[in-house]
């Protein structure tokens, strides 16, 4: 990723300890997706154009637990982006009620940099 | 918003389409053929999700609404290849149900220019099911 880059980004924060399938994580990460642009073009319409033109950049990354997650949240939230939690609907896999994936953004690149850097990208 | 679309919006009759009763769902098949890992995998679905929400809330917001209550649900399908993404997303056009692909920029694990995923809806599951029926979940 080229450093000059700043258009905007939105990264999608996965639960480690959940040890998802990679259909369940990939559905989870959309619900969140969708859910982060559907609340900013709201409220954001400007940026949600700016990111989608620039090729609408996501970021999966992975936290430990769910206590890590709705750290993040706050601090997301704190610093102004949108953050959006999605919570399984338990038809498959874990229990109804799990949260499973933050989403945040999109936000202008370095801010959310700034809150996720030290976390891991899903291989 | 200027006064004159202001005045518009006030008194234009409402917009009123409907879509038959049903479970909405959204298909985002995933081509397999890239080996894509888990994290890639998960991006590319997420982009395919919200390009289909964006235009299917432009372009049809009655099938949006019944998508959104039923939970706007998804579900993560095994494509095989390239040919095979096309050939699900002109099935899908040729029976008027929205179908979208994304390419990837290449910025990561894969050439610029792959096609990565086709997402088919929302639409009913009935609707999905001659189209998507025989694909194996992801």
């Amino acid at each position: 990723m080229s450093s000059l880059d700043d258009s905007p980004s939105m990264v999608l924060i996965t639960r480690r300890d959940l040890k998802l399938s990679r259909g369940k994580l990939a559905a989870q990460c959309a619900h969140a997706a969708v859910k982060c642009a559907l609340r900013a073009r709201s409220r954001k319409a400007r940026l949600v154009e700016r990111w989608s033109k620039s090729g609408a950049r996501k970021i999966v990354l992975e936290c430990e637990d769910v206590k890590q997650l709705l750290q993040l949240k706050e601090q997301a939230k704190e610093a102004g982006m949108i953050a959006m939690l999605i919570e399984d609907a338990g038809h498959t896999e874990i229990p109804a009620g799990t949260i499973t994936v933050l989403g945040i953004g999109p936000a202008p690149k370095s801010s959310i940099d700034d809150l996720v850097k030290h976390l891991k990208l899903v291989n | 918003m200027g006064l004159r679309s202001f005045i518009h919006h006030l008194t234009a009759p409402a917009i009123t389409s409907t879509v038959p009763a049903g479970r909405y769902r959204l298909a985002i098949v995933v081509n397999t053929s890239l080996k894509m890992k888990k994290g890639k995998i998960a991006a590319q679905v997420g982009h395919g999700a919200v390009k289909a929400a964006l235009k299917c809330a432009g372009n049809n917001p009655a099938c949006m609404d019944a998508w959104l209550s039923s939970g706007q649900a998804k579900i993560c399908l095994k494509g095989v290849d390239d040919e095979q993404l096309l050939s699900l997303q002109q099935q899908a056009k040729d029976v008027e149900i929205q179908a979208v692909s994304i390419r990837d920029a290449g910025r990561t694990q894969i050439p610029a220019g792959s096609l990565t995923v086709v997402a088919i809806g929302p639409a009913r599951d009935e609707d999905l099911e001659p189209i998507t029926g025989a694909l194996k979940l992801l």
